[in-house]
């Protein structure tokens, strides 16, 4: 997967390429609108990450030269941003998805994945792990070849942990990541742990192998090794 | 009531008085002059007797007038001169009424003979003093009234233009807008003044509402990226294979920190936001929906904290209100009452057309509830709360002209947001 990462906070960059990076991407970075079009238009990409606030002029407009130029591409607007007129106008002009800082990168690459899935597969897409299948066209998760009865918001986080697979996510990260920015005025996340049991038992009663370690006051991370 | 029409008043009851006043002095002196003429009236045909007394038989034309009686002391009788005026009154029969008179009695000498002489002269009445004077000045006072009304719609229509042109352009005047005030040119130097007076202010007042507003959006940018910076670093921090539980507990606190200073920033910069009425929207909404849609989202969020969220909404209740800012007050309230609660407790939002009121299970307030309205004031300072939530709900509902009152009654809080319509 080939993105497209346009922001002229070198921090930020580094932190974004560093957390892609690791993962089947391809990134390549502008740090102006005027480097922003010449890459456009000598490359495709599947996803362009887009920070709509750049020195020299708004992202906004590379939205538009990108909705006209490359139709396929994806778009994710990442802006500090917080107004709803400014969401609504990326939104309207053709991005696909809106993140406002901070952000967790977990948060970042899930949402880039899920752009490039509707975009490019037509949602027709499975993925894989070890002997979980998630089918993300008709939300069917299969352990082993069967099929497994998960809640939406079990499903979302599994989604969530396989997407992020080997990383380590907050307990904080996983419940904005599945009820939204409401959940900031609670002090602990703790209930976090009523929905992983579950979805862990629920792996498990499949025959699955419990994938989900536990990291001490701090989160879990979804993995193998 | 407008200026002009004020002045014009004050002028007008001063006039009355000053009418009143000028009238009585005219009335005594038209008594005067009428009484001085009457006088020499009087004295007048003195001297026409007195002359008409050394012809033969001169007197007799005057003893047969009413107003006169002539009468001869005999001869050699000797008598002191003297004379008197005085006022009187006889019965006319030729008007069959007492009237007033005025009368001189003489005894004096004519030719070489002393007689006793009495002239009376009728008198104008007081009455037709009184009814001729109020006639001129009721009348003046009247012509003095109308020429102050035209003289007032001439005034407003020209000299008052400028101002009542400046007053149209203040009350047109929009902050957020470019289009610069327009004043009227004038020579009147006072409304000089304030035209640019007014112009300063205005432009004064944009500047200052530009530079607030780009300050709030900058502070929110520029605020916001080294804050994803920083949690990005901590969360590829958090990747690196050999961090022990205690390097692991360090990072997840500076998270938790660096998250409070986030959603800080972002608070202020809504108050300032709200402050600066950025959202202007009043357009006429449904609440209820908004209501609903809230609970939805907050239901399942309770309940893992196992609290019950009840609601009672009463369906379509429409208030003007900026969407955005109906939805941060709503979530507000919601998010105010879970946080402040106890486990196992409860959650009632009830909706009317007049007021929505969000009760909550919870401990004794540890200020007065009044209080809890103020920024950075909380009832538990350890909770890692912002204590911002409810003096956004007061400021949204200041903006928008609705009243909110927090009360606290045995282990019950009710925040009650009345609406105004």
């Amino acid at each position: 997967m080939k993105i497209l990462i346009i922001e002229d906070e070198k921090d930020l960059m580094d932190n974004i390429l560093a957390y892609l990076s690791a993962g089947d991407f391809v990134c390549e970075s502008a740090s102006s609108k005027a480097e922003a079009l010449d890459k456009l238009s000598g490359f495709n990409y599947d996803v362009v990450i887009l920070d709509i606030m750049l020195p020299d002029g708004n992202g906004l407009q590379i939205l538009s030269h990108i909705r006209n130029e490359n139709p396929d591409t994806g778009v994710l607007i990442v802006s500090a941003k917080n107004a709803l007129d400014d969401r609504l106008r990326g939104l309207d002009l053709g991005a696909d998805d809106y993140l406002t800082k901070p952000f967790h990168l977990s948060e970042l690459n899930a949402r880039i994945r899920a752009i490039f899935r509707r975009r490019k597969l037509q949602g027709q897409t499975v993925l894989q792990f070890n002997e979980i299948a998630i089918h993300t066209n008709n939300h069917e998760v299969l352990v082993h070849d069967a099929s497994l009865e998960l809640t939406l918001k079990e499903y979302e986080l599994l989604l969530f942990f396989v997407t992020n697979k080997n990383r380590v996510l907050t307990k904080q990260a996983i419940a904005e990541h599945l009820w939204g920015d409401n959940v900031d005025y609670l002090q602990n996340f703790d209930f976090v742990y009523q929905h992983i049991k579950n979805l862990r038992k629920k792996i498990m009663a499949n025959d699955g192998r419990d994938y989900i370690k536990t990291i001490y006051g701090l989160g879990y991370k979804f993995t193998d090794k | 009531m407008r200026l002009l029409t004020k002045t014009t008043l004050w002028y007008l009851v001063f006039a009355l008085i000053m009418f009143t006043i000028g009238g009585l002095i005219a009335m005594s002196m038209v008594r005067t002059v009428v009484n001085r003429e009457t006088d020499y009236e009087l004295q007048q045909t003195l001297r026409e007797i007195r002359n008409a007394a050394a012809f033969e038989n001169g007197l007799d034309i005057y003893n047969e007038r009413n107003s006169v009686s002539i009468r001869a002391f005999p001869k050699g009788h000797i008598i002191r001169p003297d004379t008197i005026l005085k006022d009187t009154f006889i019965y006319l029969k030729r008007t069959d009424r007492v009237e007033g008179f005025r009368k001189l009695i003489t005894n004096t000498q004519l030719e070489d003979q002393f007689y006793h002489i009495e002239i009376s002269e009728i008198i104008i009445e007081e009455g037709d003093i009184i009814s001729v004077v109020s006639w001129i000045i009721i009348r003046l006072f009247l012509f003095l009234t109308a020429a102050l009304l035209i003289g007032n719609f001439l005034i407003s229509k020209n000299l008052f233009r400028p101002f009542e042109h400046l007053l149209k352009s203040l009350d047109r005047f929009r902050i957020k807008t470019n289009e610069p005030l327009s004043t009227m040119s004038t020579k009147t130097q006072e409304f000089k003044r304030l035209n640019q007076f007014a112009e300063e202010m205005t432009n004064k007042a944009r500047l200052d509402y530009q530079n607030l507003k780009e300050f709030s959006e900058n502070a929110s940018h520029e605020m916001q990226t080294p804050i994803a910076i920083a949690q990005g670093k901590l969360e590829l921090l958090l990747e690196s294979p050999d961090l022990d539980e205690e390097q692991l507990s360090l990072v997840h606190t500076t998270q938790q920190s660096i998250n409070k200073i986030s959603r800080l920033g972002q608070a202020l910069t809504l108050l300032t936001k709200i402050d600066n009425e950025e959202f202007s929207g009043k357009e006429s909404i449904d609440f209820s929906k908004i209501i609903a849609s809230n609970v939805q989202n907050f239901r399942e969020l309770a309940e893992m904290q196992g609290i019950t969220l009840e609601d009672q909404l009463d369906k379509g209740v429409q208030i003007k209100i900026d969407p955005v800012l109906a939805d941060i007050l709503v979530t507000n309230l919601l998010k105010n009452s879970l946080q402040h609660n106890v486990p196992g407790g409860w959650v009632k939002v009830h909706l009317t057309g007049d007021y929505l009121e969000v009760k909550n299970s919870g401990e004794p307030p540890k200020l007065p509830t009044e209080q809890l309205f103020q920024r950075f004031k909380k009832n538990n300072q350890s909770k890692g709360t912002l204590g911002l939530g409810l003096a956004i709900v007061k400021r949204i509902c200041e903006v928008n002209g609705c009243e909110v009152e927090y009360a606290y009654a045995s282990e019950e809080h009710a925040l009650r947001v009345t609406f105004s319509h």
